[in-house]
């Protein structure tokens, strides 16, 4: 078994917590204006220098995904080196490892997540996202009796723990199940129009996805939900993964032009080049995507052509406090490129799960369900305030509630975020949900020519 | 010593090494890998009969892989069928499918088949992607094979309700089962009558023919029995892991288990095998290489494929004979 205590920091909390944070300085201190003090007070006096409690995590670090995938690994690379620095859970720091998914189906996933467990022996896996049913590692986190949180963003994980609580209690949804993104883009529409800041010059909306399981489940919420809201779908077309060649699908909107093109397709580098093929001969359509332009590479390999964009997350750093100081510690840990909004993902979960080992008296290895269901407990019954908003778990579901369709109280769901790049150089503007919003909806460029 | 009395020790001592391999070592980790060892294992050694044995240039055997894993997990998801049935029953769904691959190859030779074999795999493949289309809304929006998400939710052999703790120890054993069975199998075909056939048609079909050795007849019949055991092995795959999807079509991993018979030797009864645990080595050594890694599987087959065309076993093969004619020489020489 492969040991390495190179992110343990055992001897950080020298003396007191006075002394480290002022040895820590700024970064520390920043990290501790929010629930991470809970975790540093529970430690007390402990210093993280007991024996390795192991993490990890199975991504997408090769392969089509590897933008994100490698910002996974930050995320939880930079949650566990805080946690250490915080003393760790009761004094015991966190060594993660990681198992590469590639292209993500679900064998692959289940192989990568039992390796971890076989070969390392983790007491929580501590996931992004990896495509695929979002329902296929539960059944490693079940037959090990391990705490598995991951950010899937599927309606699948809220079924499948629904379907069997007592079997399915380790596993948790750090964000919002894809069904909201639907629901949730109609009413941002909607709330447009009525805002007179946008007028439709028809009825007609083209919906693009890929063959999976996530671009799908939103791509057919689109579509059931939009007659409700005066929408005819001109155009529902499924293209391959990865898709860089966007000229067959692009000649039918041309044919005839929509009001709104929504692509649910995710991967930032397929969007980027939808946009470059767009621009040169655009329609006067509103667009919108999810998730993939929050990555920088998108907005890198877009350049101009992703300005006007418009794309959501149900999942992602806020623009606030707590969110730009996560920004600033990513970005130095990583460097001035570094996609932090993925990063936040494994990030927060690895605090939520931490802060709940913490209050339970300890994680638990493999085989020790008992103690693991004790995390589950707290985790359940937690509300953490982290650099995504909040996650607070939907009772039998463990899936994070979303705000605003789930719930008004924006202290209470994580929020669907929906940002509009304005100007490619710089980070997007958060244009709803209010309190969060950072910037106004500006009508992108080929509209207003 | 005899052939077949060589092959039934070097069987025995794998069997009760492998038997005892459990019991010393530590952790799950090796235990757990050699289970998946054994399931490529059977891939290849039934592969082997087909590609190296039969000579057919045959590339389906992973979607036969993937078809007994399909018809397992689609036969527990949809008819509750309890594992116990539905993989025998894969086995036999890969068969009927073995049978339709080789009733369209029967015309074809070298690398038309390999073309066919793998134009057959990757329709496969490309149908069971792009299905988007919701065929029952249990659990969630779900194609009829699963879509790229891929099938889970089938049931169990009972082997987790049994042993809680040690349940990766049970797989281990029952894959280790499989593959003894499979084992003997091949061995039983290669040394008897049925191998002498194939190899007549392999290395001289004409001459074969005019024998009274129906190529239709034994080429059907190499592809239906190759593909049972490959059959059995993907619906085991399948409950082991609780799940099957589309990377079972994928290139990558075609590609490993081929080379995995062309390291090991292929046409050999225990190449395949030896291939297997080498590859599976070398794969478990390059993982920290990311990329690098498929990098060095390359380069691996490759030195092979130049140094040692016949794999390990052609080369010990060939070691003996040097040796056998050094022997003779210095007998003469006396």
């Amino acid at each position: 078994m492969k040991r390495s205590t190179r992110l343990s920091t055992p001897n950080l909390i020298a003396g007191s917590r006075r002394n480290f944070l002022i040895k820590g300085g700024l970064t520390t201190a920043a990290a501790l204006t929010g629930m991470p003090a809970m975790l540093f007070s529970m430690n007390s006096e402990a210093r993280a220098e007991g024996e390795p409690i192991p993490v990890g995590q199975c991504g997408p670090t090769t392969d089509f995904a590897a933008p994100d995938g490698i910002e996974f690994k930050n995320g939880l690379t930079l949650a566990c080196e805080e946690i250490n620095a915080l003393g760790g859970i009761l004094g015991r720091p966190l060594e993660p490892s990681f198992e590469d998914t590639a292209q993500m189906g679900d064998a692959t996933n289940v192989q990568a997540a039992q390796r971890l467990v076989d070969r390392y022996g983790v007491h929580a896996i501590l996931n992004g996202y990896n495509i695929g049913s979002g329902a296929a590692i539960q059944e490693v986190a079940a037959d090990n009796g391990i705490i598995y949180v991951h950010y899937d963003t599927t309606i699948g994980h809220n079924d499948l723990v629904k379907s069997n609580p007592d079997r399915y209690w380790g596993s948790f949804q750090g964000d919002p199940a894809e069904y909201w993104y639907g629901p949730g883009f109609l009413k941002f529409l909607q709330d447009l129009e009525a805002n007179k800041e946008w007028t439709r010059p028809n009825n007609k909306m083209a919906v693009i996805l890929s063959a999976g399981v996530y671009a799908s489940n939103i791509a057919n919420a689109v579509k059931e939900q939009a007659a409700a809201y005066g929408w005819e779908i001109s155009l529902f077309e499924t293209v391959g993964v990865p898709a860089s060649e966007w000229g067959p699908t692009l000649a039918k909107i041309r044919q005839d032009p929509p009001a709104v093109i929504c692509v649910t397709h995710f991967l930032p580098a397929d969007l980027a080049q939808f946009c470059v093929q767009f621009a040169p001969n655009p329609t006067p359509s509103l667009i919108y995507m999810q998730y993939g332009p929050s990555i920088p590479a998108f907005r890198d390999i877009a350049k101009e052509a992703a300005n006007g964009i418009i794309y959501a997350t149900v999942v992602g750093a806020l623009q606030d406090e707590i969110g730009t100081a996560f920004e600033k510690r990513y970005k130095d840990r990583f460097g001035a490129n570094a996609g932090h909004n993925s990063g936040a993902q494994p990030y927060d979960g690895a605090y939520v799960w931490a802060t709940a080992a913490a209050l339970a008296g300890g994680s638990g290895e493999p085989g020790n369900a008992d103690q693991n269901r004790k995390v589950a407990q707290r985790m359940s019954a937690m509300i953490w305030r982290g650099v995504t908003g909040t996650t607070r778990f939907m009772p039998l579901e463990n899936a994070a509630y979303t705000y605003p369709t789930q719930t008004n109280d924006s202290s209470l769901g994580m929020p669907h975020q929906f940002l509009q790049i304005q100007d490619f150089t710089k980070g997007p503007g958060l244009i709803a949900p209010a309190p969060y919003g950072t910037a106004k909806f500006v009508m992108p460029p080929w509209i207003k020519a | 010593m005899s052939p077949v009395r060589r092959d039934i020790l070097i069987g025995l001592a794998f069997l009760i090494a492998a038997i005892a391999l459990p019991l010393l070592v530590p952790g799950r980790y090796i235990v757990t890998q050699s289970t998946l060892l054994f399931v490529w294992a059977i891939v290849v050694v039934q592969w082997n009969l087909v590609l190296g044995v039969g000579g057919i240039f045959s590339l389906a055997q992973m979607a036969l892989f993937a078809a007994g894993a399909y018809a397992t997990a689609m036969l527990g998801f949809y008819w509750k069928w309890p594992m116990l049935l539905a993989i025998p029953a894969g086995g036999v769904v890969a068969i009927v499918v073995s049978l339709v691959v080789g009733l369209a190859c029967l015309r074809l030779k070298g690398p038309y088949v390999a073309l066919l074999t793998l134009a057959v795999a990757q329709v496969m493949y490309v149908l069971i992607v792009n299905d988007t289309d919701c065929f029952t809304t249990t659990g969630g929006c779900m194609p009829l094979f699963g879509g790229v998400r891929g099938i889970g939710q089938f049931g169990d052999i009972g082997l987790r309700a049994l042993f809680p703790s040690k349940w990766y120890v049970a797989h281990y054993y029952v894959a280790l089962a499989l593959l003894a069975v499979a084992i003997a199998f091949s061995v039983v075909v290669i040394r008897g009558p049925l191998g002498l056939a194939f190899r007549a048609l392999r290395d001289n079909p004409g001459y074969a023919m005019s024998r009274g050795i129906s190529r239709f007849k034994y080429q059907l019949w190499i592809f239906g029995v190759s593909a049972f055991f490959t059959g059995i092995a993907g619906g085991f795959y399948a409950v082991h892991f609780r799940v099957v999807g589309p990377s079972v079509f994928s290139f990558q991993l075609l590609l490993f288990l081929i080379a995995m018979i062309v390291v090991g030797g292929l046409g050999s009864i225990w190449g395949p095998l030896l291939g297997a645990v080498l590859l599976m080595f070398a794969d478990e050594a390059m993982k920290e290489f990311s990329d690098y890694r498929n990098i060095g599987l390359g380069l691996l087959l490759a030195v092979f494929v130049i140094a040692w065309p016949n794999g390990i076993v052609g080369w010990i093969d060939t070691l003996r004979q040097r040796r056998r004619a050094r022997k003779a020489a210095a007998e003469l020489s006396r």
